[in-house]
């Protein structure tokens, strides 16, 4: 009994050492395959590359300066540029708008974009929300009914040219860092994905704030002015979330990436 | 008895049982061991293995790719990356007569049809040599550096002898540019005379040559500089061309060129005379374009301090030699007038004034006593005057005092002049010209030759002999180009020969913040009808730079701008009209 088990266990040590044998060979194997592959994938790499300077080498040999030149001298013609042809600063660009003299005709402008509404979204919190504040009196409940429509296509209109604004400067600086004060430009949309987010991590502030403040903006110009019609039409608080809705209209985007992100 | 031996018996049975019983445990428990130590050992041997997978196996492997893109010589790029010279498998067109098998004919056609039908695809091949060649039957080289389209064209011969083996050369992607900074490889792949000479341990090195070698040389403003000489030269029918482009304060050498040139591409015809160097390597009598220097030596020293002061203008006999001017410009002349004329005998009355000590000293300090500084292997030494004095070493004699004062009876190199032109415009520093691409941050130290106010004051002086004196052509409009004309005839057998010219522009740009010297020198140019019948410089050198400058000074920085320039408002009141040389 005890010689069986001694040979037992003599056998265990054995099909134990066969078997981490086995393994280092199997692994060894794969070891092996793998690095022949490797060695395949580096001659294909060397191979290549000296594909690649081959043919740099034509091209360079083909475009070289005295080919250049032949060939501009019988196909193209080109000439260095002459010093009328550099401006050497803004002062001499800005030159060339000034009129030649006094009465002369304007110049004939080829090919213009529209940059008032650009210009106006460059500033538009303050100098729209007062202009509004200061407009809204004056013009009083006689357009009311016009007013509730024109004024959200107006500020939607300069939503969208913040948000291109944005996307053409590639910058957008918030004038606003704290998006909680936000209160009158925020949409109904907007308010229920910050109370999914709950806890409002930082990562999602910063993707969702540009937008938001970017909505905030304009619709609080709107917002005041609405605000003071409310005062005088029962009418207002329709008008008021129709138009806090659209002016709204690029937030829900990038705060939509925002909260999934946060999930 | 038989009890006694019985249990003698019982009794050693029962020993050697006993020792039995030892024994196997003894055995079973080394066996034990024996196993104990294979799985120990194995199990070692395992993790050593794994370790040495995880860890060691895979350095030689990168090795090995790393040797295998590591060219046989390094590449050498221009200073922006431009490869000017590699190592590069290409084509060679070998004849194997045993292609076919032993005996029997090597080629399928006749050898006179296979060399009319090579001739045919490579126009420049010797059908005589090609026939004996063929015929001869031994194997050997009919053709090195064949284009792959060629390649295609032999292959279509349908000569099995006729063989393609891709070699290891050396290949130079821009063709002849910049062959003098280059040199060549020949077959054995030595290198020799440019660059490639210099860089060979270098290029050669294993530990360097993966990187490539960065030169000073700008492959755009070198193009640029070969064409306009090789325009200047063919339309002038000069024997030869030399030019130079030099970063006024670095020293660097952005573009340099010999005409005519010769291609590296076929070392096999590179090693003849054309592969001398006119910029490094020929030393030439410069002329005017020394004035300019000898006027700052004098400025520098305190000898002229007044530009207005007038020096007598008419020619004047000292020993045997009349010192004359090319022209007739009055009976005197100022300083600004006397350059931008061109007057030989005012400058050799502010050098007697200067006096031989000053301007020997002065010209040392330019390094005009030693050959050029340049990594070149190729470099002249210049034709020094002797001393009147201590077996020719003492000071200059009064008449090579002045000749050298205008360019005469000394002979340097067109590389000398730019690195003096250099100190001259720079702020008077003169540093060595390099062919390495310097980093801004670590100059030569350079020696102090000029006074910065000196120099401020040539770059005025110099600029206005191309706004108003014999450089006009040269006024490359925007650049604020300044420079000095310089024609100097050849010494022939009898004294100097008056239609053999040396004509070189000496020029900076641009001259409020000067950052480029461009010299360019042409040998012998005729008067031709795109030179309005002249010979001298402002006909035929100068234009060259004006139309050189444009091409090159945007690429290399200089912005052209036709509303600034450097004041010369307090000098243009003292030169009146008239034309020089």
């Amino acid at each position: 009994m005890m010689v069986s088990a001694n040979r037992f266990r003599s056998i265990g040590w054995i099909a134990l050492l066969l078997v981490c044998a086995a393994l280092v060979m199997v692994m060894a194997f794969r070891v092996n395959a793998l690095r022949s592959q490797v060695h395949r994938t580096e001659q294909q790499i060397v191979a290549l590359r000296k594909e690649k300077l081959y043919l740099e080498t034509e091209v360079e040999t083909r475009a070289n300066q005295q080919q250049l030149k032949l060939w501009n001298d019988v196909e193209f013609g080109y000439v260095a540029p002459t010093a009328s042809q550099y401006l050497s600063n803004e002062r001499q660009l800005a030159a060339f708008a000034k009129p030649d003299g006094p009465d002369s005709p304007e110049p004939i402008r080829v090919a213009s974009a529209d940059d008032a509404i650009a210009a106006e979204a460059a500033f538009p919190s303050v100098i729209a929300g007062l202009a509004a504040d200061i407009a809204a009196p004056v013009s009083k409940s006689d357009d009311e009914e016009d007013k509730p429509d024109a004024k959200p296509a107006d500020a939607a209109d300069r939503a969208k040219a913040t948000a291109n604004l944005g996307a053409r400067l590639a910058m957008v600086t918030p004038l606003k860092k704290d998006g909680k004060d936000d209160k009158p430009g925020k949409s109904k949309a907007e308010k229920n994905s910050k109370a999914k987010d709950g806890d409002k991590k930082a990562g999602l502030a910063k993707a969702a704030k540009t937008a938001k403040d970017d909505a905030a903006k304009p619709g609080k110009g709107a917002k005041l002015a609405a605000g003071k019609t409310e005062a005088k039409a029962g009418k207002a608080p329709a008008a008021k979330s129709e138009k806090s809705a659209k002016s709204a209209k690029p937030a829900p985007k990038p705060a939509k990436g925002g909260s999934k992100s946060a999930q | 008895m038989n009890s006694l031996t019985a249990s003698a018996a019982i009794a050693t049975g029962r020993v050697q049982l006993a020792n039995v019983r030892q024994g196997a445990l003894v055995t079973a428990r080394l066996r034990a061991l024996w196993i104990m130590v294979l799985f120990i050992f194995a199990t070692l041997t395992a993790c050593v293995r794994i370790a040495q997978l995880g860890m060691f196996e895979q350095t030689p492997e990168r090795t090995s790719l790393a040797e295998a893109l590591l060219p046989s010589r390094g590449e050498i790029t221009d200073r922006n990356g431009i490869a000017l010279a590699r190592a590069f498998a290409s084509y060679s067109l070998w004849y194997n007569p045993k292609a076919m098998g032993e005996g029997g004919a090597p080629l399928v056609k006749t050898p006179e049809e296979v060399a009319r039908a090579l001739v045919g695809i490579f126009p420049d091949a010797d059908y005589a040599d090609l026939v004996a060649r063929l015929k001869a039957g031994k194997p050997c080289y009919l053709r090195r550096r064949v284009l792959p389209e060629d390649a295609n064209k032999v292959f279509a011969l349908g000569e099995p002898a006729l063989e393609f083996p891709r070699e290891e050369q050396r290949f130079y992607p821009q063709g002849s540019l910049a062959a003098h900074v280059l040199g060549y490889v020949d077959e054995a792949g030595k290198g020799h005379v440019g660059m490639e000479q210099v860089l060979e341990p270098r290029l050669l090195d294993p530990a360097y040559r993966g990187t490539p070698t960065a030169l000073s040389i700008d492959a755009r403003a070198q193009g640029a500089l070969e064409d306009e000489l090789g325009r200047g030269m063919m339309e002038t029918m000069a024997k030869g061309a030399a030019g130079v482009i030099l970063d006024a304060d670095s020293g660097e050498v952005i573009a340099l060129a010999s005409l005519p040139s010769f291609n590296p591409n076929r070392s096999d015809l590179a090693y003849n005379d054309l592969v001398f160097n006119r910029v490094s390597n020929q030393v030439y009598e410069l002329g005017s374009t020394f004035k300019p220097i000898t006027i700052a030596s004098a400025i520098d020293a305190g000898v002229v301090t007044d530009l207005a002061v007038r020096y007598p203008s008419v020619p004047f006999q000292i020993g045997k030699f009349t010192i004359h001017d090319s022209h007739n410009f009055g009976s005197s002349l100022n300083v600004p007038e006397a350059l931008i004329h061109s007057s030989n005998v005012v400058l050799a009355h502010v050098a007697d004034l200067l006096g031989p000590v000053a301007l020997k000293h002065t010209m040392e300090q330019l390094g005009m006593n030693e050959r050029p500084t340049i990594e070149l292997p190729a470099r002249g030494f210049p034709l020094w005057p002797r001393g009147g004095s201590e077996g020719g070493k003492g000071d200059w004699a009064r008449l090579t005092t002045m000749t050298v004062s205008y360019g005469h009876g000394i002979a340097v190199t067109p590389l000398h002049l730019a690195s003096a032109y250099a100190a001259l415009v720079n702020g008077g520093i003169w540093r060595p010209a390099t062919l390495y691409k310097v980093d801004p941050a670590h100059l030569a130290p350079g020696r102090r030759v000029f006074q910065a106010s000196t120099s401020a004051r040539m770059r005025q002086l110099l600029r206005m002999i191309v706004v108003d004196g014999t450089g006009r052509k040269a006024d490359a409009s925007g650049f604020r180009v300044g420079g000095k004309t310089g024609s100097a005839e050849k010494p022939g057998a009898n004294g100097y020969r008056k239609t053999s010219l040396i004509a070189t522009f000496a020029s900076a740009f641009p001259m409020d913040k000067p950052r480029y010297v461009v010299i360019v020198m042409l040998d012998e140019p005729q008067a031709t009808q795109q030179t309005s019948g002249q010979r001298t410089a402002a006909w035929n050198a100068a234009p060259i730079v004006g139309r050189l400058v444009p091409r090159i000074g945007p690429m290399l920085g200089v912005t052209p701008d036709a509303h600034h320039d450097v004041d010369i408002s307090d000098l243009s009141p003292l030169v009146g009209s008239g034309e020089g040389e």
